[in-house]
C-alpha cells in the first residue's frame, strides 16, 4: 500500500485544483489535524492524500468595525490571545477556553471544528448565538451560509464535495453575551450541556442556543421569545429556561440522563443570561 | 519553500521530511525515525500530555501534530531540554521537589511546564501557570510536588 | 527535610528512563491481538489464513498454541479460549508484523465465525432480588463465604434501633500513563521477556502455567514501570508475545493500546452491599453484612475477593455478634482484578457512611460513635485476628481536631467530613534478598524494578543503610531479572519495605555478624565511611573492609549475606466461619482524612477545598516518598470517589475505554493536602515501618462522602458522588433518614 502523501497548495485556485484530483473520498483535509488524526487511527478515513491548508492565508482574523471574519484555519489559541474577542465577543472567547487545554488549541481551528459538527462541540453553540456565516468556497466561487443551515448531524454538513470552509463570518459584536457548560470536571472534556446566550443590538433580540446532546447544538427561538429587551425581567428569564430545559435535544445518553441534563440546561440558563446582562450592550 | 527537500529541525539537528508519509504523527517520527524515545505513548488522543513536545518554542501534543506539517519549524523534545536555559530550571526544579515518581509523564510535565514558562515568565501567578497544565496528566504523584517545582522554577526564571 | 535524593531522579528529568513501551531491538516485529467482538459466544473457527497471507505475518490462534509450546498449560489457563468467548475483548487470536500498521491490518484479516450467546451484564441480571441459600449453588456464583459469631437473629431482635441500608459501588481502573507494554524472544529452549511489570517472579509463574512450560525455561526481565497500581501485577501479554516470537522465529513487541488497556483491564468490579446494623443504649450489639460483588469471569476456585473485601465492609471496629456473607458473582466481563488496595476505598465509605447514618438515627454524634467502636492497640478483629499496634485512634482525634477548626470557619455551602480506612500490609508469598558489603559500597541485590514510589530504590536502601551504618549514598539497590535473582513476589500490597525489607533488613544483620567475626569484636556492629572506602567498627576494633575480605570475596566483588521473609498469617478464629476461605489479614495500619468541599446544589457539581490527611505509619523512612503516597493516593481516591467509573451497556460492553469518558483527577482537582504521619505504634515491617503505598486512597470516598452530606444535607449511597447523583438527591430531598439506594444512572 502506498504512503499516504501530503499536498501542500500555495493558493486557493490550487487547493480547489487539488480537490477535484480524483474521487473525494481519497483526500482528506488538513486543518488543524486533531480530529484528522483520530479519524486516520480508527479508520473513520482512509485517504491516499492529505490536503495541507497550511499555506493558504486562512490562518488570521480580521475586524471590520468590530465584525469579525475568523480564517478556517486560525489555530484557537490564536483568536484568545486578542483581547479584543474577549470584549466584542464573550461568549466565543468562554467557549474557546473550554475545548481541550492550551497545546491542543495551537492546532485546533474553528474551521475544522464546524466541519466535524460535533454535538458536544462547545464553538457550535455560540456560533449560532451570534449569527454566524460560514463562507465556503467551492469551483463556482463563493457563497455563504449561516451556521445553522451549515450543520446537520454528528460528522454531517452541507459542505459539498469539492468545496472548503474559508473563513466564518460574525455579523454583528455582542458583548451581551455568555457561554457556560456543564461537565463532570472542567477541562479537558466533552460537554454534558452547554448554554449560550447572545443579545443582539441591532434587532434587540435575544438568542439562545443548547449543546452537548445529538444529533447537533440548536437554536432555541421559543426560549429566546421569552425575553425582551437588553435587561429581562426575572420572570421572563425563568421562562426562557423552563422553555429551553424543555427542548426535546435533552435525551439520556451514556454521559447523562435526560433528567439531570434538563435540570443543567436550565441552571446554565439562568447563568448564562445573568452573565450576559451583567455586560454591556453595546461596546462602548 | 516545500517541495524539493522538506525539512525541520530537532533539538538543533535538521531531519529532511521526504521520506516521511503524510500521515506519520511527530510522536512516532521522533520515537522510531529518529530515535528519540524520551518523549512517551501515553493515550494517543490527546487527553494526557505525556507526548508534548516544543514546536517553535510553544507547548504542542506530539501524538495529534502531523509531521510534514511541521516543515520549517524547530522542535524541542526532552532529549533538548537541558540545552534550553528555561528547559534546565525546570528539570532542576522537578529534581528538588521531587515532582515525579513512576517518571512517565515526567518528559511531557517538564516539556509543558518549560513551554508555559517561556510564554507567561514571571508576569504570570503560579495559579494561572497551573492553569495551562490541565493538558498533563500524572496518575502517581497528585499533582501537588509538581504544582510546587512550578512555583520553584517560575521563582527562578532566568 | 524531604530526605535523601532518589537516584532516578536525574534520568528520568532527562527522560533516559526505558519503560516498556520504550523497548527496542533489531529485527524486532509488532504484535497485535484479535479482541473478540462480543461479549459471549460459541466459537464456531478462527480463520487465520487472509492474515497469513500478507506479507511477512505470523498469526496465531488456539489450535497452534501446544505445537508451538511442545507442552500444554493448566486448562482453565489457556491463552486462547477453545470452545467460548466470555467477555467483549478477550484475545481471540494474536499476530505479528513488521511494522505496527500492518499488524493492526493482520488483525483485522483474522476472521472469526462466532454464535452469540446471552451476555450477563451486571450483577441485577444475575439476582434480580437478592440471593436466597440455594443461591450459592448457581453456575453464576464463583465463590461464597459466610462467617458469624453470636445469634444474628436474636440480637437483631433485641436492638433498640436497626438501621437497614443498600449501598452501590461502581467500576474503576487503573489506568496507568504507561500502557502494558513487553518484548518477547525466543531462542532455543529459552523463552525470554521484558517486561513492563509490578512483578517479575509472578509472571514467570503465570507464564509456566499458561503454557505449560517448566519455570527454569522462562527468564523474565523488568523494565521501568510506568505506573502499575495494582494493574501489572499478574501476567497479561507475556504469553501472547512469546508465543509470537516463537511462531515468527524474531523478538516481537507486544503492547495494548489505550483503548486496550481500558477494554481489557482487570481492576475493581461494582457491588451491592446490603447491611443491618442493631443499637442498643448508643453501643451496637449486632452487625450484619451482605455483599454481592461483581468477579467478571473469575475462574471458580480463584477468588480472593470476596472473602478479602467482607472484612473492610466492617470497617476498623468492634462488634460481638455479627454475620457477613459474600457472593462473588460471575458476568461477561474481564475478571476481577486487584486495584491500589483492592476495594478498600469503596468498602470504607460503605462502612463508614452506614455507620455515620446508624449514629444520627440513634441521635448520636457521627464521629464520637466510630471513636466509640474503634480498635485499639491489643483489640481484636470480629474475625479474631489481633489488632497489634494501632495508631488509627491517634489519628482520628487529631484529624476531629483539625476537623472542628475547619468547620469554625466554614462559608456557606461547604461542607467538611472524617473518614476512615484501615489496612493491612501482607507479605505475599515472600522475599529475600542478597547484600554485598564491598570496598566502597553497599549493594542490594535483588528482583524488583521500581514502579515509581521510591520503595524499591529508596526504601529498601533506607533499610540497609539504618541497619549497617552505611551512608545511603554509598547503598545501591540492584536490579537482577529472574534466572539469577532472589525471589520476591512483588511490588504490591504496600509490602516492599514490610516484607522485601525485612529480608534486606536480614541480609544486613547477616553481614555485620560476618564482619564482627572478622574484626575479632562483640559489641554492636556499624560501617561507616572513610574518604572513600567502607570502614567497619565494632568496640574499639576497626578496619577497612577491603582489609577484612578473603580472596574469594575479593573476586567476588564483597561479604555476601542472604536474608529472607516469608511471614505467617495471623490467625483467623476458624471457628466463626462456616462457609468459604477469609483473606487473612495482618499487620494492621489506619488512616484518618478530613475533607472539606463546597457543594453547587443545582448542579450537583462538587469541589473539594482542601484536605488533610492523618496517617499510622509505624515509622517514617523517608518523609519526602511517604509523603508522595499519601498525595497521590489521596488523588486517586478523590477519584474513585467523584468522577472515576467504567460503565458497561446491557450487552456486556464498556461504554467508556478513553479517557473521554473515564475521569481522572486533573491538576485543577486536587486540593492542597496536608499530611501528617502518626509514629509510634509500630508495625512488623523494618524498625516497625508499616505500608504507605495504599492506605492513602482508603479513606478519600469516605472522607468526601460525609462532606458532601454535611455540605448540602443529603445522604448518598452510591459511588461515585457524581453531579447527577448529587443533584438528584438534593433535589429529591434524600436526607438522612432515607432507606434504599436509588437506581445507578
Amino acid at each position: 500500500m502506498a504512503p499516504v502523501e501530503m499536498v501542500t497548495p500555495a493558493t486557493e485556485a490550487e487547493a480547489l485544483a487539488e480537490l477535484r484530483r480524483g474521487p473525494p473520498e481519497e483526500v482528506a483535509i488538513v486543518a488543524g489535524g486533531t480530529d484528522l488524526i483520530l479519524d486516520l487511527e480508527e479508520r473513520r478515513l482512509s485517504p491516499r492524500r492529505l490536503l495541507s491548508l497550511r499555506r493558504l492565508p486562512w490562518h488570521d482574523h480580521r475586524w471590520d468595525d468590530g465584525r469579525l471574519t475568523i480564517g478556517s484555519a486560525e489555530p484557537l489559541a490564536s483568536l484568545e490571545a486578542d483581547p479584543e474577542v474577549g470584549r466584542q465577543y464573550p461568549a466565543l472567547a468562554q467557549a474557546i477556553a473550554a475545548v481541550g487545554g492550551p497545546a491542543l488549541r495551537r492546532q485546533a481551528t474553528v474551521g475544522g471544528n464546524l466541519g466535524r459538527s460535533a454535538p458536544a462541540s462547545d464553538l457550535t453553540p455560540v456560533l449560532l448565538v451570534l449569527d454566524a456565516e460560514a463562507e465556503l468556497l467551492g469551483p463556482a466561487g463563493a457563497r455563504a451560509l449561516p451556521v445553522d443551515r451549515f450543520l446537520r448531524a454528528s460528522r454531517e454538513t452541507t459542505l459539498e464535495a469539492h468545496e472548503l470552509i474559508r473563513s466564518v463570518r460574525l455579523p454583528e459584536p455582542r458583548p451581551s453575551s455568555a457561554y457556560l457548560w456543564q461537565r463532570v470536571r472542567p477541562a479537558n472534556d466533552i460537554s454534558q450541556v452547554g448554554v449560550a446566550a447572545a443579545y443582539g443590538a441591532a434587532d434587540r433580540r435575544w438568542r439562545l442556543s443548547l449543546g452537548g446532546a445529538p444529533p447537533r447544538p440548536v437554536l432555541v427561538p421559543e426560549a429566546a421569545a421569552e425575553l425582551h429587551g437588553p435587561r429581562p425581567k426575572p420572570a421572563e428569564v425563568e421562562a426562557a429556561a423552563l422553555a429551553l430545559s424543555s427542548h426535546p435535544a435533552l435525551v439520556s445518553d451514556r454521559r447523562a440522563s435526560d433528567e439531570h441534563r434538563r435540570r443543567i440546561a436550565s441552571v446554565l440558563c439562568l447563568r448564562a443570561l445573568e452573565a450576559a446582562v451583567d455586560r454591556p450592550a453595546e461596546v462602548p | 519553500m516545500s517541495g524539493t527537500n522538506p525539512a525541520f529541525r530537532v533539538n538543533g539537528r535538521p531531519v529532511p521530511l521526504g521520506e516521511v508519509p503524510g500521515d506519520e504523527v511527530l510522536l512516532d517520527t521522533l520515537r522510531w525515525r529518529l530515535g528519540l524515545r524520551g518523549t512517551k505513548e501515553g493515550c494517543r488522543s490527546g487527553g494526557c500530555g505525556a507526548c508534548t513536545v516544543l514546536v517553535d518554542g510553544r507547548g504542542r501534543l506530539s501524538c495529534l501534530s502531523l509531521t510534514r506539517e511541521l516543515e520549517g519549524t524547530e522542535v524541542t523534545t526532552i532529549e533538548g531540554a537541558s540545552d534550553d536555559p528555561v528547559g534546565r530550571v525546570v528539570q532542576d526544579a522537578f529534581l528538588e521537589e521531587v515532582a515525579f515518581q513512576c517518571g512517565y509523564c515526567t518528559p511531557g510535565f517538564v516539556m509543558a511546564v518549560t513551554g508555559v514558562l517561556r510564554e507567561g515568565g514571571r508576569l504570570a501567578s503560579t495559579a494561572e501557570l497551573l492553569r495551562h497544565l490541565g493538558g498533563n496528566l500524572c496518575r502517581c504523584t497528585g499533582y501537588v510536588a509538581i504544582a510546587r517545582a512550578v512555583e520553584r522554577a517560575r521563582e527562578r526564571l532566568p | 527535610m524531604n530526605g535523601h535524593a532518589r537516584p532516578d531522579g536525574p534520568s528520568k528529568v532527562r527522560g533516559e528512563v526505558e519503560f516498556g513501551t520504550d523497548l527496542s531491538v533489531p529485527g524486532m516485529r509488532w504484535g497485535a491481538l484479535v479482541l473478540a467482538p462480543l461479549s459471549h459466544a460459541r466459537i464456531r473457527s478462527v480463520d487465520l489464513s487472509a492474515a497469513r497471507a500478507l506479507p511477512s505475518v505470523t498469526a496465531i490462534g488456539a489450535a497452534e498454541v501446544h505445537g508451538l509450546v511442545g507442552a500444554s498449560g493448566e486448562p482453565e489457563r489457556t491463552p486462547f479460549p477453545l470452545g467460548e468467548v466470555v467477555y467483549r475483548s478477550q484475545p481471540v487470536a494474536a499476530v505479528a508484523a513488521p511494522t505496527l500498521e500492518a499488524a493492526r491490518e493482520a488483525a483485522r484479516a483474522v476472521r472469526l465465525d462466532l454464535e452469540e450467546l446471552p451476555a450477563v451484564a451486571g450483577l441485577e441480571t444475575v439476582f434480580p432480588e437478592w440471593p436466597g441459600p440455594e443461591a450459592k449453588r448457581s453456575p453464576h456464583v464463583a465463590a461464597h463465604v459466610l462467617a458469624r459469631r453470636g445469634d444474628i437473629a436474636r440480637a437483631l431482635a433485641g436492638a433498640e434501633t436497626v438501621v437497614a441500608e443498600t449501598y452501590r459501588t461502581g467500576a474503576v481502573q487503573q489506568v496507568p500513563l504507561e500502557p502494558h507494554a513487553c518484548v518477547a524472544e525466543v531462542t532455543g529452549d529459552r523463552w525470554t521477556v521484558r517486561t513492563s511489570t509490578q512483578s517479575p517472579f509472578g509472571v514467570r509463574e503465570d507464564v509456566s502455567a499458561i503454557l505449560g512450560l517448566p519455570q527454569e525455561a522462562i527468564e523474565v526481565q523488568g523494565t521501568w514501570v510506568g505506573g502499575g497500581f495494582g494493574g501489572k501485577g499478574a501476567s497479561l501479554l507475556e504469553p501472547y508475545a512469546l508465543l509470537l516470537a516463537k511462531a515468527a522465529c524474531a523478538p516481537v513487541r507486544l503492547a495494548l493500546s489505550y483503548r486496550e488497556e481500558f477494554l481489557l483491564g482487570r481492576s475493581t468490579l461494582p457491588m451491592v452491599v446490603r447491611l443491618e446494623t442493631g443499637v442498643r443504649g448508643g453501643r451496637i450489639v449486632a452487625r450484619r453484612v451482605r455483599l454481592l460483588l461483581d468477579v467478571g469471569t473469575s475462574l471458580p476456585g480463584r477468588d480472593f475477593a470476596t472473602g478479602y473485601s467482607i472484612g473492610f465492609l466492617l470497617g476498623p471496629y468492634r462488634t460481638e455478634t455479627f454475620e457477613v456473607e459474600g457472593y462473588a458473582v460471575r458476568t461477561n466481563k474481564p475478571p476481577f482484578g486487584p486495584h491500589r488496595a483492592p476495594l478498600a476505598p469503596q468498602a470504607a465509605f460503605v462502612a463508614e457512611s452506614h455507620l455515620a447514618h446508624v449514629a444520627r438515627a440513634v441521635g448520636v454524634d457521627p464521629e464520637a460513635f466510630r471513636a466509640a467502636h474503634l480498635w485499639e492497640t491489643g483489640g481484636t478483629t470480629s474475625l479474631g485476628q489481633p489488632v497489634g499496634p494501632f495508631g488509627l485512634p491517634a489519628a482520628v482525634q487529631a484529624a476531629r481536631a483539625r476537623a472542628a477548626e475547619w468547620r469554625g470557619r466554614l462559608p456557606p455551602g461547604h461542607g467538611v467530613g472524617i473518614g476512615l480506612g484501615f489496612w493491612s500490609t501482607n507479605t505475599g508469598a515472600g522475599g529475600e534478598a542478597r547484600l554485598r558489603l564491598g570496598t566502597r559500597e553497599l549493594v542490594i541485590e535483588q528482583g524488583e524494578r521500581e514502579i515509581g514510589s521510591g520503595s524499591v530504590l529508596v526504601g529498601l536502601a533506607e533499610v540497609a543503610s539504618r541497619r549497617t551504618g552505611v551512608p545511603f549514598d554509598r547503598v545501591r539497590v540492584e536490579y537482577h531479572g529472574t534466572s539469577d535473582a532472589p525471589f520476591d513476589s512483588g511490588v504490591y500490597g504496600s509490602r516492599t519495605v514490610g516484607a522485601l525489607g525485612r529480608a534486606v533488613d536480614e541480609a544486613a544483620v547477616a553481614v555485620l555478624v560476618t564482619v564482627g567475626q572478622r574484626l575479632g569484636a562483640s559489641g554492636t556492629v556499624t560501617v561507616g565511611v572513610d574518604g572513600d572506602r567502607l570502614v567497619a567498627r565494632a568496640g574499639d576494633r576497626r578496619a577497612a573492609v577491603e582489609e577484612l575480605l578473603t580472596d574469594a570475596e575479593r573476586a567476588a566483588g564483597g561479604i555476601v549475606g542472604e536474608g529472607r521473609h516469608y511471614g505467617a498469617s495471623a490467625g483467623i478464629d476458624e471457628t466463626l466461619v462456616v462457609d468459604g476461605s477469609f483473606y487473612p489479614y495482618q499487620d494492621f495500619t489506619g488512616a484518618a482524612h478530613v475533607a472539606e468541599v463546597a457543594v453547587d446544589p443545582a448542579t450537583g457539581g462538587v469541589r473539594v477545598v482542601r484536605y488533610a490527611a492523618f496517617h499510622d505509619i509505624g515509622v517514617v523512612l523517608h518523609p519526602g516518598l511517604a509523603r508522595g503516597q499519601v498525595e497521590g493516593g489521596v488523588a486517586m481516591g478523590l477519584g474513585a470517589a467523584l468522577t472515576e467509573e467504567a460503565t458497561w451497556s446491557e450487552d456486556a460492553r464498556l461504554t467508556n475505554p478513553g479517557l473521554v469518558d473515564y475521569r481522572l483527577p486533573r491538576l485543577g482537582d486536587v486540593p492542597p493536602i496536608e499530611v501528617t504521619f502518626v509514629e509510634g505504634y509500630p508495625g512488623a515491617g523494618p524498625f516497625g515501618a508499616k505500608g504507605i503505598g495504599e492506605p492513602p486512597i482508603i479513606p478519600v470516598p469516605a472522607a468526601v462522602a460525609a462532606a458532601v452530606e454535611a455540605a448540602a444535607g443529603v445522604h448518598l449511597t452510591e459511588l461515585p458522588l457524581s453531579p447527577e447523583r448529587v443533584a438528584r438527591a438534593v433535589k429529591g430531598g434524600r436526607t438522612c433518614g432515607a432507606g434504599d439506594a436509588a437506581p445507578a444512572r
